[in-house]
Parts: structure tokens; C-alpha cells; sequence
């Protein structure tokens, strides 16, 4: 079964694990194979707090995908999140020697390096350099500047980086199973790649993934990634107010959530309850409906509202001509577009990976975004298009093999 | 009058300063004084003591003091504690004019050698009978310099323990862990006086900063009990979103913790939580919390908090304890009578006193000891065998006080002003402090009780929303 336009994407979130695969075809598309997907443990925040358990779950999930998709998994793209994922942007710039003003290959590659010179904490590793743009004796917006005459080129990066040792922690997981791990990619830019068309990238457009343990943003303008990073509240948290606010076990408020949760305020009729059935299906508890949504109502809007908050430290937020797109489990929610829209005053759309075709049940669920987008990001990586809006990853930086 | 009580004590709580000095003994101890100096320490006098005229020369103390001029001719006291001793007693004069007008006497020293070992306790004593606390820094040699020089450092801090209030001391042994075994040997010893030099800081940063919730020497000393000779120590700094987890951490990094598994036996935990404005509630609730689960129920914790505007964005935690009886087996051959009946009667009265409090982990019930820990300290000095200063005199006065809700039908004005007696008035003015804290619910953090915290903007963002906007949703 040796393909190699065979690829697969691995998620370890906090709520499931996903394993998505996909294979390439020749004329550029994606046709998704198969989804196998375990419920995840031992991993909160995004990150695995408990590392034998959280490996038994990969390797439900990753069996689970080998059956339905009729493939051996040799090797994965994993994504990883986490609140001490950072990222910052900056310009590299490289002055071409006196007896030369063609700029080639050596040059771009030189100006990428020159951009990460800069101090990041001992302990952190980059994850990615995404280009911007390039600039050619102050010449702007400049996409591929190879070929061109100039003294001067300099280039816009946006950088991401982490914790070493626990972006580390999620590869060894992976290994011990074993697996290859391809690369690693931040999940929030995993799921815009295919949450956004390339249009809405020009546009302007903000991605939140709001997943079980982490909402990862993304934000877009002009085509270019201009700022990133990961928020540890998710879905997770919601349950938890519930559970505390309700007074219920976390697996009820877990359902309670998916099934009656919503983050409309004053929708309800007043003092309408909602009956909790105990296990054996007798009628329990009752609680009153809008309690329930004001709690997820308050969380979502407070995490909303901090999001804001870094994402002004930038002007950017004023230029999103496509508007705010939300994937991950937590859109499932009810409300949370109009929620979302309220807040940043900018229109707000529920999406799922666009760009694949294939089982089409995963494809339109958001909760499958990130790993559908790390097979996209793996196609973008096979095919060696030269793609916008990634740079080349440090291979061999995490992965000790290579 | 309790109106002009009150009134009367605020001022005098702001104004509050408590004279301080340190002083070294022997080779070790000015190393590490001089260290103590160049790190810079506010507000405290320096007091260089040798028999070794060469290393006085090159001390950066300001003052300093010749042991024995006969007795070694200027030379050091050449490994012998005999000679140490018969120099201080030689220069008795000059070391007590050296100790006058001072409230605390830190005592640095290297144990094992001459000077270190036969001075310092003389110098504690000469310092005790000066009517000042004491706290002594000791270190015991490397297990490479021999067993003769461990029996002198081992018997030298029988004697140095007799008269100080407290000792901490530092194993050089553990100090080698401090330093990565690639390390130049220069490294590893600048290493050993700079953890000395910092919990010098921190204990006089505790002693002299106002705090909201304050640590008095009554805590300090409960914390570092006399007889203990090793004391657990660890202080860490921080200034990033999640501060609180990371200077904890820090703290309990260092060696003499053992990562936190020194604190499961402690008896008592001092912590004092210190940062800028910026340090919330719920940021201390999490370091009380996390520290929580590396002592035992049995631990009593003495906890302070202080808001000081230099530290800026930082927050600092020092933790300091002493280890418990069983781990102390080793050196507690010795016997002396008054200390060791001291200690026992504290022990049963922490025994008591300890029973309510673990009921629930919550730093605040410290308002209790607090104020009844005083007592103790009186009975040591009141036992305290050469003392004839006013301290005993005066406890009486301080117990009743503290025994009656009345005040005392003195005006305030016409007691002698002695560190005793500022420090009840000050636990006064702060209980209002505490139970601000009391009242704030326990704030639980559910699914996310083990895992690291999520601080953004000072907020921690694991308690539900509706509880930290004390929204009622029911």
C-alpha cells in the first residue's frame, strides 16, 4: 500500500485525538481517506499531563484510522498547542555583495536566517517562520523576490515559537508508539489552511479554533500570517463551570453542554428548566436553562474579550475584510458566532475545512479543522509548491532521527 | 483610649525600623559577607570579625575587628578552636562594643576551622547578652576535610545553637549539588555564599519589609527552630503571566529542598509571598495552594504577604524551614537542658495549637499563632541563661496584653519602645488584612486542581468565570 501522495494528520487535543488520511491527487486536490478518532486522557490544556495514558489513546485513534481508511500509518504531521506557544514578528535583511544585484535562492535563504536572530527565552525552540513579504531597496509587498536586481532585500517573518521541552514531550509520545513524526505544525495555522481560501486570506480574516483545552488564533491580512498564538480556555472550561456552577458531574455537564448548552442570553422562556436524566433514565436533577447559559455565556464572552485584548496590541483587528472565522469543537456551540461578532463588531462565520473532499462527515465537522489542515499543510509540504504563507520548518530540530 | 491607641500605633508601624547587623566569623564567614555587600543589602550594619589580619585587610565591611592580638599575633587561629576561643575572649571588649544597638544579630560563619568554629559561639553569646535576636549562619565542611574538622564543626554548633536563637545551616556537602559538576571549584563556592548571602537578604528583607500580612520573629523563629540545625531553605523570583507557579518553583529547585520533599517533614513553613502592586489574590491563593501539597496536614505554615513597589512586576517567595526531629537525629546527641526543655514545651504547645488549623489549608488561619506564638518566644528568653535585659521584664506586660481583650490602662507613650512591644500593635492594624482574605471563598479550580495554572492579566482563569465576577447564577 506504499503511496506517497499518502498523508496523515495527527492531533492530540484535549477533548479527542484525532487521525485524519488523506492522499493527494494529481490535479492539486485533497481526498480525504478516513478519520479514526479516540477520546482522548492525560492531556489538559492541550498538552499531555499524563503520558502513558495519553499514548495508549494515540495509538486507539491511529489503529481506528488504519481501519477505516484501509492504510498502514507509517509516518504523521502532529500538531501542537499549548499556552506557552508565542510569536512575534520580525525583519531580516541581507545587503547583496558589491559585484552582484540579482538576487537568488542563497539570498532568501540568508535574509529567513538573519530574521530569527533574535533572543528568544534559552528554553524555547523556533516552531515556524512564515514569510510576509519581501522588500527590495525598500520596495514593498514583494512575493518572491528570487530573479529581481537589488542591493538590499529584506523580508518580514512571523515567528513562532514554544517551550522546547514540551513540544518535545508530544513528538517522543508519538515515537514511542512508533511512528515518524514528518514535522510539527502549530494547530491554529494547521486549521486555517483550510478553514481560508487564499481570497479570504488577501481579505483580512481571524481564525479561532476554539478546541476542547485551547483557542488558537490566527490572524490574516494581506495574505500573510500577522499574528498568532494560543489562549489556554477551551471548551474544557465550560464544562467545568458548568459542572461547578450546576453542581453535576463532569461528564453531565459534558453533555448537558453539547445537547442543551447555548450562549444566547434572554432566548429562553423564563424559569425553563431542563430535566437531567440520571443514568438509568429517571428523571434527576433540573436546572434552569438560562443558568446554564449564562454561565457559558460568561465564560465564552470573557475569553472572547482577552483575545481582543492581545489582538489590539496590533493594529491589524481594523482590516479584516473577510471577517472572523470560528472551527474547532467549541463553534458547535450555539450563539457563539453572534457572541463572537458582538464583541469584535466584525462579522463572525461558523466554518469547517473547505478545501477537501472525500468523507464529507468529517470534513464538515469542525472539530476535525486542525487535522484535515495538518494533511493540507503535509500536501502544501509534499508537492514543494512554493507556497505563501509558510517558510521551511527547521527539520531535525525537534525530531532526533533527522 | 482605644481610640488614642490606635492612633497612636500607626505612625510608629510606618516608621518602623528595626537596626540590624551582620556579623562574620573566620575565613568562610567573611567570603561570604563580602558577597552579602556586593549584592547589596539595605538598611543593615556589616561587622567583619577574624583572627587574620590579611583577610580582614581585603574585607569590604565597614567595620572590623581583630581577634586576639597576643593570642595569634595577627595570624589565624590555625585550624584550632581552642585558640579561636581564647582570642574572642582576649578581644571581649572590642566584639561587645562591635554588637552594641542592634535588635538582630545575624552571625555568619564557617564551621570547622579555628576562628569559625571557637569564636563564633562566644561572639553569639556576647551577642545575646547584648540583648539583640540571634540568628546564626553556619556551614558545615565539605566531608573531604577529614573527620576531626566535621567533630569540631559538629561540636561548635552544639555550642553556637546554646546561644543563638536560631541557627541555619548550610551542609557544604549539599552546597556541591548547587553547581553543575562541570563547574570550577571557584564557581561551587561562590555558589555556597550566594545562597547564604540571599537567605541573609531575605530573612532581614522579611524582618524590615511592612508587610500587609506581616512575619514577626516570633513566625521566624517557630520556623527555625533552635534546636534544628539544618534548615530548608529556597526563595524564587518571577515576573512572567504565570509568575506565582514559577517563582514557587524556583524556590523549591533549590538543592536544600530537595524539590519540595525536604518541606514534607517540616513542622513549619515560613512562606512570605512579597511583589508589586500588581500581585492579585488569586495569585497567592495558587502558590498557598501548590505549596500545600508539598508539606503534610501536620505542617503548620506561617504565612506573610508584602506589597512593596520595587519589586515592580516581580513576585518573590521565600520559604524557610527547619527539618523535623527524625532527620535531625544525627546531631542531637547533645543535651543542653534549658534549650532542649524550650523546645519541648513549644512542642506541646504547638501540638495544640496546630490541631485547629489543619481543619483547613488555608494560609489565613495564621491570625491565631500569630498572635500566640509570642509567648514562646518570651519563655526562650526568658530562659535565656546570661540575659538580664528588659525583654523578660517586659513579656508579663506583652502576655497580658495579648491574654486580655482590654488594653492596658498605660498610655502608650510611656512604655519603653522595645521590638516586643511594636509588633503587637502592628498585628492589630492587620487583622482587618486577614480577614479580608477569610471572607474570600475557597476558590476551587475543579478539572484543572493539578495542572498548571492559566494566569492572564492577574486573573486565573481555571476558577469559572461567574465566581471571579461574582456573578450569582443560581
Amino acid at each position: 500500500m506504499a503511496n506517497n501522495n499518502l498523508m496523515v494528520g495527527l492531533e492530540i487535543g484535549t477533548s479527542k485525538i484525532c487521525v485524519v488520511v488523506g492522499e493527494s491527487r494529481p490535479d492539486g486536490t485533497l481526498k480525504i481517506l478516513g478519520v479514526g478518532q479516540a477520546p482522548s486522557r492525560g492531556v489538559r490544556k492541550g498538552e499531555i499531563v499524563d503520558f502513558e495514558t495519553a499514548m495508549k489513546c494515540v495509538h486507539e485513534a491511529v489503529v481506528d484510522a488504519e481501519q477505516k481508511s484501509d492504510v498502514m500509518i507509517k509516518s504523521v504531521y502532529v500538531a501542537v498547542a499549548g499556552s506557552h506557544l508565542q510569536s512575534f514578528n520580525n525583519r531580516g535583511c541581507v545587503m547583496l555583495p558589491e559585484d552582484r544585484d540579482e538576487i537568488d535562492e542563497q539570498d532568501v535563504e540568508d535574509v529567513k536566517i538573519n530574521a530569527r536572530e533574535v533572543s528568544i527565552p534559552a528554553q524555547n525552540a523556533f516552531l515556524h517562520s512564515v514569510i510576509q513579504h519581501y522588500q527590495v531597496d525598500g520596495q514593498q509587498g514583494i512575493l518572491n523576490p528570487v530573479g529581481m536586481l537589488g542591493e538590499k532585500l529584506e523580508a518580514d517573518f512571523h515567528i513562532v515559537h514554544g517551550v522546547r521541552t514540551r513540544i518535545q514531550n508530544t513528538i517522543r509520545c508519538v515515537k514511542e508508539l512508533p511512528l515518524d513524526v514528518e514535522d510539527v505544525v502549530f494547530s491554529g495555522l494547521a486549521s486555517a489552511q483550510v478553514v481560508l481560501t487564499q481570497n479570504e486570506k488577501d481579505l483580512g480574516a481571524l481564525v479561532v479554533d476554539m478546541g476542547g483545552g485551547t483557542t488558537d488564533y490566527v490572524l490574516y491580512s494581506e495574505g500573510a500570517v500577522r499574528q498568532s498564538g494560543c489562549l489556554a480556555v477551551g471548551g474544557d472550561h465550560i464544562t467545568n463551570d458548568i459542572s461547578m456552577g450546576l453542581r453535576i458531574p463532569m461528564a453531565r455537564a459534558e453533555k448537558l453542554k453539547t445537547e442543551e448548552g447555548s450562549c444566547v442570553l434572554g432566548n429562553c422562556l423564563p424559569g425553563e428548566m431542563i430535566l437531567l436524566k440520571d443514568d438509568s433514565g429517571f428523571a434527576g436533577k433540573e436546572v434552569e436553562r438560562e443558568t446554564l447559559n449564562t454561565i457559558i455565556h460568561l465564560r465564552l464572552r470573557e475569553a472572547f474579550e482577552l483575545l481582543k485584548r492581545r489582538l489590539e496590541e496590533e493594529p491589524y483587528l481594523g482590516y479584516l475584510g473577510a471577517g472572523i472565522f470560528i472551527t474547532g469543537g467549541c463553534s458547535l456551540l450555539s450563539g457563539i458566532d453572534h457572541l463572537a461578532a458582538d464583541i469584535f463588531e466584525i462579522p463572525a462565520n461558523l466554518t469547517h475545512a473547505q478545501a477537501a473532499w472525500g468523507v464529507t462527515s468529517a470534513v464538515e465537522n469542525p472539530q476535525f479543522s486542525t487535522a484535515i489542515g495538518l494533511v493540507k499543510f503535509a500536501q502544501v509540504m509534499h508537492t514543494d509548491r512554493p507556497s505563501r504563507g509558510f517558510g521551511r520548518i527547521f527539520r531535525g530540530l525537534f525530531s532526533g532521527k533527522r | 483610649m482605644i481610640q488614642l491607641n490606635k492612633n497612636y500605633t500607626l505612625p510608629e508601624r510606618l516608621a518602623e525600623f528595626i537596626p540590624i547587623k551582620i556579623v562574620s566569623v573566620g575565613g568562610a564567614g567573611l567570603n561570604a559577607l563580602d558577597r552579602i555587600v556586593l549584592d547589596g543589602l539595605e538598611r543593615a550594619d556589616v561587622v567583619a570579625i577574624n583572627t587574620d589580619v590579611h583577610s580582614l585587610t581585603s574585607s569590604v565591611a565597614t567595620r572590623k575587628v581583630q581577634l586576639g592580638r597576643s593570642v595569634s599575633r595577627g595570624l589565624g587561629a590555625g585550624g584550632d578552636p581552642d585558640v579561636g576561643y581564647q582570642a574572642a575572649l582576649e578581644s571581649a571588649e572590642e566584639i561587645r562594643e562591635a554588637l552594641t544597638d542592634a535588635r538582630v544579630i545575624f552571625i555568619c560563619a564557617g564551621l570547622g576551622g579555628g576562628t569559625g568554629s571557637g569564636a563564633a559561639p562566644y561572639i553569639a553569646q556576647a551577642a545575646r547578652e547584648a540583648g539583640a535576636l540571634v540568628i546564626a549562619f553556619a556551614t558545615l565542611p565539605f566531608g573531604f576535610e577529614g573527620k576531626r574538622r566535621n567533630v569540631q564543626a559538629r561540636e561548635a554548633l552544639v555550642r553556637l545553637s546554646e546561644f543563638a536563637h536560631a541557627v541555619v545551616c548550610f551542609d557544604n556537602d549539599r552546597m556541591g549539588d548547587l553547581s553543575p559538576p562541570q563547574a570550577g571549584i571557584h564557581q561551587a563556592f561562590a555558589l555556597a555564599d550566594m545562597t547564604i548571602s540571599q537567605s541573609v537578604r531575605s530573612i532581614v528583607n522579611l524582618i524590615q519589609r511592612p508587610g500587609l500580612i506581616r512575619i514577626g520573629f516570633d513566625d521566624l523563629l517557630a520556623a527555625l527552630r533552635t534546636r534544628n540545625s539544618r534548615c530548608v531553605f529556597g526563595y524564587g523570583e518571577a515576573d512572567s503571566d504565570n509568575r506565582a507557579h514559577e517563582a514557587l518553583k524556583q524556590a523549591l529547585k533549590n538543592p536544600l529542598m530537595d524539590r519540595g520533599r525536604m518541606l514534607a517533614d517540616a513542622t513549619h513553613v515560613l512562606v512570605q509571598v512579597a511583589g508589586g502592586p500588581s500581585v492579585t489574590l488569586s495569585e497567592v491563593e495558587i502558590l498557598m495552594q501548590e505549596l500545600g501539597r508539598h508539606v503534610s496536614d501536620q505542617t503548620q505554615i506561617l504565612f506573610g504577604a508584602v506589597v512593596d513597589a520595587r519589586l515592580g512586576d516581580r513576585l518573590s517567595v521565600t520559604i524557610i524551614s527547619s527539618l523535623s526531629e527524625e532527620e535531625d537525629a544525627v546531631l542531637t546527641h547533645h543535651a543542653p537542658s534549658s534549650a532542649s526543655a524550650v523546645s519541648q514545651v513549644r512542642e506541646s504547645y504547638q501540638a495544640a495549637t496546630a490541631e485547629p488549623e489543619i481543619q483547613s489549608e488555608e494560609p489565613t488561619v495564621e491570625v491565631q499563632p500569630l498572635a500566640e506564638t509570642i509567648p514562646f518566644e518570651q519563655t526562650v528568653s526568658a530562659e535565656a541563661p546570661p540575659v538580664a535585659t528588659s525583654i523578660p521584664i517586659e513579656s508579663p506586660v506583652e502576655t497580658a496584653r495579648n491574654g486580655e481583650p482590654e488594653p492596658p490602662t498605660t498610655t502608650p507613650q510611656e512604655k519603653p519602645v522595645r521590638w516586643k512591644e511594636e509588633k503587637a500593635p502592628a498585628e492589630k492594624s492587620e487583622t482587618p488584612a486577614k480577614q479580608e482574605v477569610l471572607q474570600f471563598e475557597p476558590v476551587t479550580r475543579g478539572r484543572f486542581e493539578k495542572s498548571e495554572p492559566t494566569i492572564i492579566e492577574g486573573e486565573d482563569l481555571d476558577v469559572p468565570t461567574y465566581l471571579r465576577k461574582n456573578i450569582k447564577v443560581k
